[in-house]
């Protein structure tokens, strides 16, 4: 009974989180290969192309702060939600970058005449990627970033309970514990080689 | 050999070989997620870098220079080597970050003082970890890092042959096929959902 409820969770929870365990995989070798994934579009830095420009029509109190003006701007246009924000100290200008998987956004605004820019970043493959392996939830306000986050949890008490319950399915299995202890032996005796001189 | 045996078999015995890797990035992984939390079991007011020597130093690094190059000399005139990464932060400053799994060393170059200040960091399990986790790419000159990188990518294909050969047996186990697919459909929407949403 023991051995069907640790087989069933091991497989059931890795069909759930199949699209996550597939995506930090192609992440990793899209970070691991960031340099030729670079030069195959000729340059690493992100282009951004014109969206929509306007004029802000809201204040800001006396001494707000980055953060909040960042939120007040997205609550203006739509688009609240995970984001950074960036004062330049001598003009003052905001640039606002609003970060989700699939479109990220670069909102630029000018105190002068409260104009607001936004553009949207070239949808490149490596990029989406490298942003969903580097989400993690719980670092911002928002609800749906920590659900996100919940899940990363999620996904690494699964690779902990894959690796434990891993290790237990095969010492039930008698016929293959020889070779199994060669695979496993081999693969950390390599990974010590590298911690001892890396 | 059959093919159900083979693919049973590539699953288990490579998930054994991997499971240092596999291991290694669940767990650090908790440190990414939660990084603020372990950063305050840090809170002990030592320092996470000493210096460990000052000294008059200058050379010449125009803008246009190749930084990897510029970061090796300063390396080499320094008594230093090993993996490291450069970053301007400005005109007038220069840093090398030298590192292996266990120690790192920061060098900073100011030019306009004409000084070379080296640091080391104290060692934290949690740097380690994220070092680790986060070490890869083809850009260092040693074989070894790039043998690292290759397992970096071996992991990433384990993790795909994984999913492959998991797949693969959950759909010879007929009577696992309903609550299999719910669990897969479930994790693919919930995993669509956050694409969207976020």
């Amino acid at each position: 009974m023991l051995s069907k409820l640790i087989r069933r969770t091991h497989m059931y929870l890795a069909l759930f989180l199949t699209p996550w365990i597939l995506m930090y995989a192609l992440s990793t070798m899209a970070m691991n290969h960031r340099d030729f994934f670079a030069q195959l579009r000729g340059g690493s830095d992100a282009s951004y192309a014109m969206e929509s420009a306007g004029v802000y029509p809201g204040t800001f109190p006396p001494g707000a702060k980055p953060r909040e003006m960042a939120r007040r701007i997205l609550r203006h246009l739509g688009l609240d939600g995970t984001h950074y924000v960036q004062r330049a100290p001598e003009t003052g200008h905001l640039t606002i970058y609003r970060e989700s998987p699939l479109v990220t956004r670069r909102i630029t605004y000018t105190p002068a005449d409260r104009r607001l820019v936004v553009e949207k970043a070239a949808f490149r493959t490596p990029s989406f990627l490298e942003e969903l392996h580097r989400r993690r939830g719980f670092e911002h306000d928002y609800p749906l970033e920590d659900a996100w986050g919940f899940i990363v949890d999620i996904v690494i008490a699964g690779i902990v309970f894959w690796v434990l319950s891993g290790v237990w399915m095969w010492l039930q299995l008698a016929g293959t514990r020889r070779l199994g202890l060669l695979f496993a032996g081999c693969g950390l005796a390599l990974f010590v080689v590298f911690l001892s001189t890396i | 050999m059959t093919f159900h045996r083979f693919v049973r078999r590539l699953h288990l015995y490579l998930g054994l070989f991997l499971l240092p890797w596999f291991l290694l990035y669940g767990i650090s992984s908790v440190l990414f997620s939660h990084g603020r939390y372990f950063e305050g079991l840090y809170n002990d007011g030592k320092p996470n870098w000493t210096v460990r020597f000052d000294r008059p130093y200058r050379i010449e690094i125009p803008a246009s220079a190749d930084q990897r190059a510029a970061g090796e000399r300063i390396l080499r005139d320094a008594g230093l080597k090993g993996a490291f990464g450069t970053y301007r932060p400005n005109g007038r400053e220069f840093h090398v970050y030298v590192y292996d799994f266990w120690s790192a060393t920061q060098l900073k170059y100011y030019a306009d003082r004409g000084r070379l200040v080296a640091e080391d960091r104290r060692f934290r399990l949690d740097h380690m970890l994220t070092g680790m986790h986060a070490r890869g790419g083809f850009t260092q000159s040693s074989f070894l890092d790039d043998a690292w990188a290759v397992t970096v990518d071996l992991a990433c294909l384990g993790m795909i042959a994984w999913i492959a050969s998991g797949l693969y047996m959950w759909w010879k186990l007929s009577q696992t096929r309903a609550w299999g697919a719910l669990a897969l459909a479930g994790g693919a929407t919930h995993f669509a959902l956050f694409l969207l949403v976020l």
